[in-house]
């Protein structure tokens, strides 16, 4: 009866999703959730890509999660390192404060 | 498998490796300087590749070189090079003469290169990506500085974030439709009855991250900020090539795959397009930071770009690329006097020190003013006959609405780029600029010479685009 | 490709000494233009050559595509046939010949770079005018040797005089340009094309075109002449749009012997000529032109008999022998007008040239009654000036003799009314023409001298780069008239014409001109030494006449003396009324219509700042517009999908 279905897995990613872009513009507090939401938002993806492939009997989805986990790997590095870069001028990560240019 | 349709790009892959190598290992004192002009000789020895090249599809249809990806890739590599150019001289005053910077440029033109010949969503993405991460680390390239710092922290969630849109609308796409290749694509939407809601849905994320990449309305919040933010020489860049890259691909996959879907997107280009022109238009008035006026500037033209697309038509794609043609070579030029705004060692960007330039230097004083007028879109510069043509697409295919709306947009934005002409004529004058290198010269001076004789020689230009457009129509 | 070169060189040094002037220096600059003037000019005569004795045949060199729109093509092309290359050797000549004279007569100047870059400048667009392929590169040249008359009249930017000059000679020709610009549109919509090669090949498809306007069926091809004529006038400075001719002598003297006297203002006349097949077929317009013609010709000789100002005297005969050519051409004989435009560009810049050198010489006075007494100092302006007069008058063999007297015949073949009209009027202008001429003569060189003691200590030769173009040039106005006459306006004016002027088979005005009486080919001659006696009598041997006579017609004096009041027409019914709505607008303006943009822009301001507000600068307020963004985007999507 509680068989899972492609519908289940759609209804999980469409949840990571808007988990994490919540969690990018409801979060007042630390630029490192921004970077876990981001990765959140990534994990939707490759969960509906995957859930894709396997219904269609198609590989192109699964190998297209690949690129996407190497390109997150390869973000998260960038991002950390901007936040470095970051913090040192600023000493704070408080994502309250990056608000130097407005207007 | 024809991997040769991709030479170019794995020429300037390896030309950058070697560069980095070479960067890493040299004892040179000058190896910025070095690498850079290495740069400009890879990214030309490129332009010849691509010239030379043979065209097709390649890689399992992943990779497709055409009469239109050659035209952007051409473009492209131009920009890039008026890039590396104008930011030899700025990196070497302001302590960022690191050899990494031109080394990212390259790659992320690799990237762009690849962007435009995407014919899968696949490779899209990998583009895509490839070109966002160079320059989010260009944006943030001078470490010690604040804004700098912080303009490649917000350009890097923001962009991060729509990846993701971007890729959850592709997986939604392939799920819905079976497959990620523009010509599979094409063919199932060729039946409107495979049109689920669930695929408009993937679309309407994919436009959406394509339009952050572009800065249309509403995904344009990152732009002042990050060009206010970024060192000059990395707001030049990213205001030309990769907007090149970015609306050839948006313009693609539009037409590409999802030409059949025009009557149901058109309305969303019409809008984006229309509100991109508005808010550019309207936001620069107050502005008083020239490269933050730029950036509005930069979301109007957006705008008045996607106002060609929106015609859906081969003409409107013709008109597309002669509109990127005018804006890089002013923007590019606009950008070097920008840069050459320099008092006692120090870069200036207000709008007040342009304050009576035409008698402390006339020369950069008309260089402005052509560029001006130009964006401004007044006959007889080459801004113009950019308008003329997507206008025109435009009227064609029966959005008089949108072309009234962008020819008033047009004239409210006359208003503030004719401000600024007003204060480097009018104004009290302020203390003369540093003597600019000869680089600057180069670049303002070749930008304003094409943008002031263009309406002379258009032809070769509009033939260029119309058989570029012809091949996006197949 | 020699008239490629011969057309591109001067915009070569024009740039280099425009944009590097600062940069390379004043004698660098001087070099650089003039040697591509020679450059230039050896390639116009050799094209010329070539095409006339040589073997060249006529064509047409595409230089790239400029306008394709729709049905609209235009490319930048060179026409090189007789007529072109006529004009380009003649261009081109003249030019270098007055580069040279400029190294001396502006030796003393700021702005030497700048001076040579308008010159060079101005050729280019003069040889884009002759070379035109097409209607719109013909416009383009039209105007952009207005542009360089305009910066070269107003050289002297820090004299208001100039300044005033310059504008209104801009103003005045926009009038002309209009009707220019108008014929080119009516053009293009009855043959849909501007090519002259179209155009021609159409021509008897729409002999009976109408254009309706005002209620009325016009001939298409009478307006297209008629506003074709206009923007002529304007060019050509013909009665009603020649009030700015004379002012123009304001600009340095060299620009008076190049632009106002030699080049730019016959461009009226070689549009005509160019437009030759075309209105064979209007015949209404063609009346007109010579009727203008004809009156401007006695018009400004008349004027030119009372003026004080060496310049302007010349000016106002140029005025006349423009209109002399506007009569050979009104009455189909443009081979004639082509003639005498030649045979005019040698005498007319060697006559400004020697004043010019007279100038020099007087240090600056442009005034005759402060001359005289000084033909013993400047003995090679003296023969100069003497040479220029002679052909000027119509004397023989001088160059002005051959073309002079073949208008005058050709206005009496055409044994039309208004014909007859123009033979009459030429004929009391011929006379007219050889009193000025020695009244200037005279009063210039002869006489007490009646300058300063200051000013007479200083009288000098000019320089060599001043006096060689004055000798040449003196040589072509005595060659030119005799050399060519056979050929240009002989029996046999096709072999040397070619296609380039096309008549129609009712035209044969040419060989009718060989029948005329004795007596009218002798007329201008016997005028024109009659003239020259009477300026003996009235200014060498009793010099009291002038002025009695000048008092005894006080009001004719004073018409004459003020240009038969045409500025003060001019200002009492266009300048001080549109001044005063002017006035009147401004104020409306200030209270009424400045009030809406003001209120608008204020709005636009506020609206901006709303704008702005919603930039707040942090990330979360972004992401959060991106969101609504995609929302908004997909429920518009499934509604409107």
């Amino acid at each position: 009866m509680l068989g899972v279905g492609l519908g289940h897995y759609l209804a999980v990613s469409a949840i990571l999703l808007v988990l994490g872009i919540f969690g990018i513009f409801l979060n007042r507090k630390n630029v490192i959730i921004i970077l876990m939401s981001i990765e959140l938002i990534l994990l939707a993806v490759n969960l509906n890509l995957v859930a894709f492939s396997s219904y269609l009997g198609d590989m192109v989805g699964q190998v297209f999660t690949m690129f996407v986990l190497t390109v997150a790997a390869a973000e998260a590095a960038i991002g950390l390192a901007i936040l470095v870069i970051y913090f040192r001028n600023r000493g704070s990560i408080e994502v309250e404060d990056v608000n130097l240019m407005k207007g | 498998m024809n991997w040769t349709v991709a030479i170019p790009e794995i020429a300037l892959a390896c030309l950058g490796m070697a560069i980095l190598m070479f960067g890493v290992l040299s004892k040179a004192r000058n190896t910025f300087h070095i690498c850079s002009l290495m740069t400009v000789g890879a990214l030309v020895l490129t332009a010849a590749l691509v010239l030379s090249s043979n065209g097709g599809l390649g890689y399992n249809g992943l990779f497709l070189a055409d009469s239109y990806a050659m035209f952007a890739k051409l473009l492209v590599l131009a920009a890039a090079v008026l890039g590396v150019i104008v930011s030899i001289d700025y990196n070497e005053h302001n302590d960022l003469r690191r050899f990494e910077f031109p080394v990212l440029m390259l790659y992320a033109t690799v990237g762009m290169m690849i962007m435009v010949s995407a014919s899968n969503l696949m490779s899209l993405y990998m583009g895509l990506e490839l070109q966002s991460l160079s320059i989010y680390v260009l944006a943030a390239f001078a470490r010690d500085d604040l804004r700098s710092s912080e303009a490649g922290l917000k350009y890097f969630v923001l962009g991060a974030l729509a990846s993701g849109l971007l890729l959850y609308g592709i997986s939604l796409i392939y799920g819905f439709s079976g497959s990620m290749a523009f010509d599979q694509l094409a063919l199932v939407l060729s039946d409107s009855s495979h049109a689920s809601p669930g695929l408009i849905v993937g679309i309407v994320f994919v436009v959406a991250g394509l339009a952050f990449k572009i800065s249309a309305v509403p995904f344009h919040m990152w732009t002042p900020d990050v060009y206010e933010g970024a060192p000059t020489p990395v707001t030049a860049f990213m205001a030309t090539a990769p907007k090149v890259a970015a609306v050839a691909l948006f313009v693609r996959v539009m037409i590409s795959p999802f030409g059949h879907l025009l009557a149901q997107w058109q309305q969303l280009i019409v809008l984006i397009a229309m509100a991109s022109m508005v808010l550019g238009a309207f936001a620069a008035i107050g502005q008083s930071n020239i490269k933050r006026l730029m950036a509005y500037s930069s979301i109007g033209h957006m705008g008045y770009i996607l106002v060609g697309l929106a015609a859906g038509t081969q003409q409107g794609v013709r008109g597309v690329l002669i509109y990127l043609v005018t804006y890089v070579f002013t923007n590019a030029g606009m950008f070097a006097c920008i840069i050459a705004m320099r008092r006692r060692g120090r870069a200036v960007e207000r709008i007040a020190d342009l304050g009576g330039l035409w008698r402390s230097d006339p020369g950069m004083a008309a260089a402005l003013t052509i560029f001006l007028f130009s964006m401004a879109g007044l006959p007889p510069f080459s801004g113009f006959i950019g308008k003329y043509f997507v206008f025109g697409a435009a009227m064609q295919s029966g959005l008089v609405t949108l072309a009234v709306v962008g020819v008033l947009a047009s004239a409210v934005s006359a208003y503030y780029y004719i401000r600024i002409i007003k204060v480097m004529y009018f104004d009290a004058p302020e203390p003369a600029f540093d003597v600019r290198p000869a680089s600057l010269s180069i670049v303002a001076g070749a930008g304003a010479l094409f943008t002031l004789i263009f309406f002379l020689f258009p032809a070769p230009v509009v033939a260029a685009a119309e058989a570029a457009a012809k091949g996006l129509f197949g | 490709m020699l008239l490629a070169v011969a057309v591109l060189a001067p915009l070569f040094g024009s740039m280099i000494a425009g944009l590097l002037g600062r940069a390379i220096g004043d004698r660098a600059a001087q070099a650089v233009t003039i040697l591509c003037m020679l450059l230039a000019s050896v390639c116009g005569v050799s094209a010329f050559v070539s095409l006339v004795y040589g073997s060249a045949t006529p064509g047409v060199v595409v230089l790239g595509e400029w306008v394709s729109a729709g049905e609209f093509h235009a490319n930048w092309a060179l026409r090189y046939d007789t007529l072109s290359a006529v004009m380009v050797a003649m261009v081109t000549c003249v030019a270098t010949l007055i580069h040279i004279y400029s190294i001396g007569y502006m030796s003393h100047d700021k702005s030497i770079a700048r001076f040579f870059s308008y010159l060079s400048l101005f050729t280019f667009a003069m040889l884009a005018l002759v070379t035109a392929d097409n209607l719109l590169q013909l416009f383009f040249g039209w105007e952009g040797v207005g542009l360089a008359s305009y910066l070269l009249i107003g050289f002297w930017y820090d004299r208001p005089a100039a300044r005033a000059a310059a504008m209104k000679a801009f103003v005045v020709n926009r009038i002309g340009d209009l009707g220019f610009a108008a014929g080119i549109a009516l053009i293009f919509f009855i043959f849909g094309s501007i090519e002259f090669s179209t155009i021609f090949a159409g021509l008897s498809q729409h002999v009976n075109d109408v254009y309706h306007v005002l209620g009325t069926d016009f001939r298409a091809y009478e307006v297209i002449g008629i506003l074709l004529f206009i923007g002529a006038m304007g060019k050509s400075a013909q009665l009603g749009l020649h009030v700015w001719l004379p002012d123009a002598m304001e600009g340095p003297t060299p620009v008076s012997a190049l632009i106002h006297a030699a080049t730019m203002v016959t461009a009226g006349v070689f549009l005509m000529s160019r437009m030759s097949p075309l209105l064979d077929f209007a015949p209404g317009a063609m009346h007109f032109v010579t009727f203008m013609g004809a009156s401007t010709a006695l018009f400004a000789a008349t004027v030119a008999c009372t003026q004080n100002d060496i310049k302007r005297v010349i000016a106002y005969s140029t005025c006349s022998q423009l209109g002399y050519m506007f009569v050979a051409a009104g009455v189909g004989a443009y081979q004639v007008s082509m003639f005498h435009l030649l045979t005019h560009a040698f005498f007319k810049a060697l006559l400004f040239l020697g004043a010019g050198s007279v100038i020099h010489a007087m240090s600056n006075e442009q005034d005759m009654r402060k001359m005289g007494g000084i033909w013993k100092m400047i003995p090679l302006t003296y023969v100069a000036m003497w040479i220029g007069n002679l052909a000027l008058a119509g004397v023989p063999p001088f160059a002005g003799y051959f073309s002079k007297d073949a208008i005058l015949e050709a206005a009496w073949a055409s044994h039309s009314l208004v014909g007859h009209y123009g033979f009459w009027c030429c004929l009391i202008a011929a006379f007219l023409t050889a009193f000025y001429s020695w009244r200037l003569l005279i009063m210039t060189f002869h006489g007490a001298p009646r300058a300063d003691h200051h000013t007479m200590e200083h009288v000098h030769e000019s320089p060599w780069a001043m006096t060689v173009p004055l000798i040449l040039l003196a040589a072509g106005a005595v060659l030119t008239g005799f050399s060519f006459a056979d050929q240009i306006i002989g029996e046999d004016w096709h072999a040397f014409w070619g296609d380039a002027i096309g008549v129609a088979a009712s035209n044969h005005i040419l060989a009718d001109m060989a029948a005329v009486p004795a007596v009218v080919s002798m007329a201008p001659t016997v005028l024109g030494l009659l003239g020259i006696a009477t300026a003996y009598a009235f200014y060498m041997v009793w010099p009291a006449i002038p002025g009695r006579l000048a008092a005894s017609l006080p009001g004719l004096y004073r018409f004459l003396l003020n240009k038969w009041y045409f500025d003060e027409l001019y200002d009492a019914t266009i300048v001080q009324p549109a001044s005063r709505l002017a006035r009147r607008l401004w104020r409306i303006d200030g209270e009424v219509i400045d009030g809406m943009p003001n209120g608008v822009a204020r709005l636009t301001a506020d609206g901006s700042s709303q704008i702005v507000k919603l930039q707040t600068g942090s990330i979360a307020n972004y992401a959060f517009a991106m969101l609504i963004g995609v929302v908004a985007l997909v429920s518009l999507y499934l509604i409107v999908g």
